[in-house]
């Protein structure tokens, strides 16, 4: 195993809010993983304190099996692309790309000019005049032709419309295969992501609550579409994630079917649907907050 | 942790440089866009430059001809290069702030953020420095400017041009490091950072006045300029310049580029 980021019990207290808390998981070399959650669930904070530009307050990370924090060893192997990224005021799209290659080794500046043309960035543009997708696809050019053995994408893409997205993830999928390295992006938009991902990181609150495997991930949860008497007597002795139901029909999404649990569904006529990982995720995290809302609602009712 | 030294020799990982090699390109990234501390500098002391003349032909012109030969002696202790050294203060705040949480995006260290970008302002102040004393030998020479004007001759940056050459560098070089104070409050703390930097600056400035009222000192510190000469007091100076850049790295060392 060779792990590029190990972090144990982390945790980042603000005055008020503590943005990850008691985080432990590690990060294998040239892996996509996806870094999940909602919004303020702690992404950021975890990214900015992995690439040393957050301290933090308890717990130990250790990035190529040392410390990121003012590591110059370690931090040139990082390429850190942030949504909210600030460019020097005056500075053009070539600036950026004219810079970028003393800070990291494997630039490509073939590869950053042919990804410029195809997100269509105008070079000699000042970038306080650039669309937001625009800025943001400076933003994923730089990230690409970097090559950096680490790569962070903290929700790359504001601003970008779905042909750019696409364009995003097929260029990182491909320069991916070419050079293999390690990849985290974080995002909300799960189901467009999702076949790049090989390991998914939920964190919800601060805290971790999924980190697995991609593709045993999706395996722990399926759909069980049939009536409502049959679905309700297959699922009575398995644990329930999500229920839906019309008229006589109803959808249940129950957790770790095996084969013996498929065969019995087909068999009482069910059907059963792959469950996709933004839905995975959404019945997971949501969990809580459903139980604790359904209550509020009973306590106002 | 001899999991760690494993899982090192097996990772895939750039190169190492030197911190000379970082500490360049933190240079080259200020440089990357001259516009902020090159271009548009020199374009404010030129127009600084131009409304000075204007307003030195206006008195030459008003004077009487036998006594316009005494113009020159009258701007003698003209401010009008002051403004030149305050701005070099902006300019250091607006590289600093525009640059941190960039270059932090691109893996650089404070440290070495910190080392890069002292070596720029001391680069800066050198050109600008020999810049201002270029123009002072041709202010000498053409008998200010044709009119008796006084912009880089005026009486504090000494009669000769290395000594020009040395006050104009050191203050800039003061100019540029306080700088580094405000932009190092700025982008650890922000405005609420910088409205306490300023309150206090208050309160040591009414203090320290008071204190030299209070003693009688002015005596004490008009002897000390005198004493010092125009040289001794801008090497005074640069004691001020080395706390100024000490204080404006211990700041940034913990502060986290923030939007």
């Amino acid at each position: 195993m060779t792990a590029v980021i190990e972090v144990e019990h982390l945790t980042r207290r603000y005055r008020d809010v503590t943005a990850v808390n008691d985080a432990t998981f590690s990060v294998e070399e040239n892996k996509i993983y996806g870094l999940l959650g909602r919004n303020g669930a702690g992404k950021t904070t975890l990214m900015q304190l992995l690439t040393g530009q957050e301290f933090a307050s308890d717990g130990t990370i250790r990035v190529f099996g040392e410390s990121p924090v003012e590591n110059a060893d370690v931090l040139q192997n990082i390429s850190f692309i942030k949504e909210s990224q600030r460019y020097p005021e005056d500075f053009r799209p070539r600036h950026v790309f004219a810079s970028a290659p003393h800070f990291f080794a494997n630039w490509d500046a073939d590869f950053a000019a042919q990804l410029a043309d195809e997100f269509r960035v105008p070079l000699k543009r000042r970038i306080k005049k650039l669309s937001r997708g625009q800025v943001s696809a400076v933003g994923v050019i730089v990230g690409l032709a970097s090559r950096a053995p680490l790569t962070f994408f903290d929700e790359p893409y504001l601003g970008l419309d779905a042909v750019a997205r696409q364009l995003f993830y097929d260029r990182l999928l491909e320069d991916y295969a070419q050079h293999p390295r390690t990849v985290v992006l974080s995002t909300h938009l799960i189901d467009e992501v999702s076949n790049l991902l090989e390991h998914v990181i939920v964190i919800d609150e601060g805290r971790i609550i999924i980190d697995e495997d991609a593709e045993s991930l999706r395996g722990t949860a399926t759909s069980v579409v049939g009536t409502r008497a049959a679905v309700d007597a297959f699922v009575a002795s398995r644990e329930i994630l999500h229920r839906d139901a019309v008229g006589g029909l109803a959808s249940v999404t129950v957790t770790g079917l095996d084969a013996r649990g498929r065969a019995a569904a087909s068999a009482a006529g069910l059907e059963l649907a792959p469950v996709s990982l933004q839905q995975l995720i959404i019945r997971r995290t949501g969990m809580n907050q459903q139980q604790s809302s359904e209550k509020e609602f009973e306590a106002t009712a | 942790m001899t999991t760690a030294t494993q899982s090192d020799s097996t990772l895939a990982r750039v190169p190492k440089t030197t911190a000379a090699h970082r500490i360049g390109n933190v240079v080259r990234l200020h440089f990357t866009n001259p516009w902020t501390i090159l271009a548009l500098p020199s374009i404010i002391l030129t127009a600084i430059f131009l409304l000075n003349l204007a307003i030195w032909v206006t008195v030459y012109l008003s004077a009487a001809p036998d006594h316009r030969s005494q113009v020159s002696n009258g701007l003698q202790y003209t401010g009008s290069s002051f403004y030149i050294f305050v701005y070099m203060l902006v300019v250091a705040v607006q590289a600093i702030s525009i640059t941190f949480p960039f270059a932090l995006g691109y893996g650089v260290t404070r440290r070495d953020y910190y080392r890069g970008t002292a070596v720029t302002f001391v680069i800066l102040a050198a050109i600008y420095s020999a810049g201002m004393t270029l123009l002072s030998i041709i202010e000498d020479a053409t008998g200010g400017w044709g009119v008796g004007g006084r912009m880089f001759s005026a009486v504090y940056f000494g009669d000769s041009w290395p000594v020009r050459l040395y006050v104009y560098f050191v203050l800039l070089l003061l100019f540029f490091f306080v700088g580094t104070i405000f932009a190092a409050v700025w982008v650890r703390w922000k405005a609420t950072g910088l409205a306490t930097l300023f309150i206090a600056f208050g309160v040591l400035a009414v203090g320290l006045i008071a204190l030299i009222i209070l003693t009688s000192g002015w005596g004490n510190i008009a002897a000390f300029f005198v004493n010092a000469g125009f040289v001794g007091s801008a090497s005074w100076s640069l004691a001020i310049t080395a706390i100024a850049g000490l204080t404006g790295y211990l700041v940034l060392r913990r502060a986290t580029p923030r939007t």
